[in-house]
């Protein structure tokens, strides 16, 4: 977003990119006439941080969509005068067909999507707002881009920004990126941003989160704090100085991970760590209670962070901004004793159930569905059963919808989170009647609820007498290179990603398993028939690396890109 | 072939496809395999067994776990969601 008047030459410059053969951009201008009345000039306004992240999604989306190298755009608010330019979208690609389809596609979601509002003043001296095709006011424009961007991101896995990664500037939304995302934010690093400490940031690095004006910490005494639960016999003041030496590992705050972190962090628990890679999006809000609406666009864990120490600034909190994965993941929780499952994906669940298991970790794992939950324990004290004691292999990411494809009611969520952090205390408390083995499940809608028993499993992967899964190893690389492979590709499946017309354009002395155009792939409904692995080849390596990645997320562990593409097919050959 | 009555509950996903959570039938099935079979020709499920849990008076049991008259069986689709 921009308040000032856009310059279309430092615009185009931007999107500049050696490896483009082509640019495309689209100017709008404000015209002189709308609905048969005479246009004098206009204001545009903006749910600026709603705008932006949504801006930010349509561009990741174009750029995934049509293999683009770069895509801009960039939109006014404030007072234009006729003939002045109220938004600038320009592409760049490898060829002229991606380039207009994309300009095309990203004006159309912009006008669309985006929560912008303009505001016409006529030749008659009135005057009037003009919603976009489809709003009438701020409240129904929020669910509106919302929805849309609901419906986006379920068929188009987020692909992580990350300029340095993929050798180009990446998406960026106008000028307001910066402002929107706090300077500590952008860095990708796999350690814990170790941000201890002992009293609340009012107003501090977050930007716009809104923090109320809390009592200062001096004026609260620890023992104000926790005393209507030290007062409970089972907890006392050595209940509560376990809570403080206690080490808590949290993933995902998002629906469940919001009243767990809440809960957690007011009952005591000493050292907090909040694993959350995602920022926070409009959708977000119906359910994630830790965060307020003027906080969209910035990322979630430094919200929370920022939240919790508001809340209890007799604790330690650290964020993690990175993901969870196999490469990092002993290593993070490693100075941790509890890990607390809030994640919404099979892949980060199992993998937490595997970390537990062999690195000895307290786990205490929800998922919901619609208006259902349920909450799991693994205590590795205990010789109850493991995740993978019931669900030997990981089920197939996408054979159950996800809160984004099913939809869900905020509060599930909140009753499961508080479940979680329910459970982590009695456990940390040795209170009785722990859960511990058995998987509780809850109907919220019938409010029916029981628990059903498992055994240990002695054939489990994981925790069985003879276990496959010895060690959390990290997935291979999703890019090989031609060179490594010295031009052997028999141990792949090669599957042409390239449009029939680049195809032709350039014939490749290789035999291809398959061709599918990257357009016409859908990574939840692949109609390709040929066995893993694949490697995947575009012209140039991105628009393969890019539906690699999406392939991997969702499941497919043998897929890869080849680096470079066919010019390094052909080289190598 | 001798039928018997069971309580049956749907969880999640199957909740969503056979429209209600509980229901009782009169079944000639003698496992919840079978039993299974039956209600996914009948309500067109879209996941099969292999991919489900089954829960008999409140415990994971086996598929080909003999089926009891009055046994309670659940079925329960993998959930991730958070």
């Amino acid at each position: 977003m921009s308040d000032r008047p856009l310059d279309p030459q430092a615009l185009r410059d931007s999107v500049r990119n050696v490896e483009a053969g082509g640019f495309v951009a689209f100017e709008g201008w404000v015209r002189n006439h709308n609905e048969g009345k005479t246009v004098e000039r206009l204001e545009y306004e903006a749910y600026e941080a709603v705008a932006v992240s949504e801006g930010n999604a349509i561009l990741a989306d174009a750029m995934e969509r049509f293999g683009l190298l770069e895509a801009k755009c960039v939109h006014r608010v404030g007072t234009l005068e006729l003939e002045d330019m109220a938004v600038w979208v320009g592409v760049s690609a490898a060829h002229r067909g991606e380039a207009f389809d994309a300009c095309r596609f990203i004006i159309d979601s912009v006008k669309h999507r985006l929560p912008i509002w303009k505001k016409e003043h006529y030749t008659d001296g009135d005057s009037g707002w003009v919603n976009c095709e489809h709003c009438a006011h701020a409240g129904v424009a929020l669910e509106h881009a919302n929805h849309h961007h609901g419906a986006s991101s379920t068929a188009t896995p987020q692909p992580t920004p990350g300029p340095s990664q993929e050798g180009n500037s990446g998406p960026a939304f106008g000028d307001s990126v910066a402002k929107a995302t706090p300077n500590d934010t952008a860095v990708v690093s796999s350690k814990i941003q170790d941000e201890t400490c002992k009293t609340p940031l009012l107003g501090g690095a977050g930007g716009g989160l809104n923090s109320n004006n809390a009592p200062t910490p001096a004026a609260i005494t620890e023992a104000g704090y926790y005393a209507r639960q030290i007062h409970l016999k089972e907890i006392g003041q050595a209940g509560q100085d376990k809570l403080r030496q206690a080490r808590v590992f949290v993933v995902g705050a998002g629906g469940l991970g919001s009243p767990a972190l809440q809960y957690l962090a007011a009952a005591g628990i000493g050292h907090l760590a909040i694993c959350e890679a995602d920022s926070l999006e409009a959708s977000n809000l119906h359910r994630q209670t830790l965060f307020d609406a003027p906080g969209v666009g910035q990322p979630k864990a430094l919200l929370a962070a920022e939240r919790l120490r508001a809340l209890n600034p007799f604790i330690d909190v650290v964020t993690l901004t990175d993901r969870i994965t196999r490469a990092n993941a002993v290593d993070l929780v490693r100075d941790y004793d509890v890990l607390v499952d809030c994640t919404d994906n099979f892949e980060t669940k199992f993998l937490l159930n595997d970390v537990s298991v062999l690195h000895k970790k307290l786990l205490v794992q929800s998922s919901i569905y619609q208006y259902e939950g349920q909450l799991f324990v693994y205590n590795p004290d205990h010789d109850g059963p493991c995740v993978r004691c019931l669900w030997p292999e990981m089920p197939k990411p996408g054979c159950v919808g996800s809160c984004a494809e099913v939809g869900v009611l905020g509060a599930i969520p909140g009753v499961f989170g508080s479940l979680q952090a329910m459970e982590v205390l009695k456990h940390l408390l040795d209170l009785p009647d722990k859960l511990q083995g058995d998987t509780f499940f809850m109907d919220l809608l019938s409010l029916r609820s029981y628990k059903a028993k498992a055994e240990r499993n002695h054939d489990c992967p994981v925790c069985g007498t003879h276990p496959s899964i010895t060690a959390i190893v990290a997935e291979a690389p999703v890019e090989l290179d031609a060179a490594d492979l010295g031009g052997d590709w028999s141990g792949y499946a090669l599957i042409d990603i390239r449009d029939e017309e680049e195809a032709d354009g350039e014939r490749v002395p290789i035999p291809f398993a398959a061709h599918r155009p990257a357009k016409d792939i859908q990574v939840d409904a692949l109609d390709i028939d040929v066995p893993e692995p694949w490697l995947l080849v575009c012209s140039r390596g991105m628009r393969s690396k890019y539906l690699a990645m999406a392939l991997r997320k969702a499941g497919h562990a043998q897929v890869f890109s080849l680096r470079g593409g066919t010019k390094a097919l052909v080289s190598a050959k | 072939m001798s039928t018997k009555t069971l309580k049956i509950g749907y969880y999640a996903l199957l909740r969503e496809q056979r429209g209600l959570s509980e229901e009782t039938v009169e079944t000639a099935a003698t496992t919840p395999e079978e039993l299974y079979a039956t209600l996914q020709s009948e309500h067109g499920f879209s996941l099969d067994a292999n991919q489900l849990k089954v829960v008999i008076n409140d415990a994971f049991k086996a598929w080909d776990t003999p089926l009891q008259p009055n046994d309670n069986v659940v079925f329960i689709p993998p959930v991730a969601g958070g």
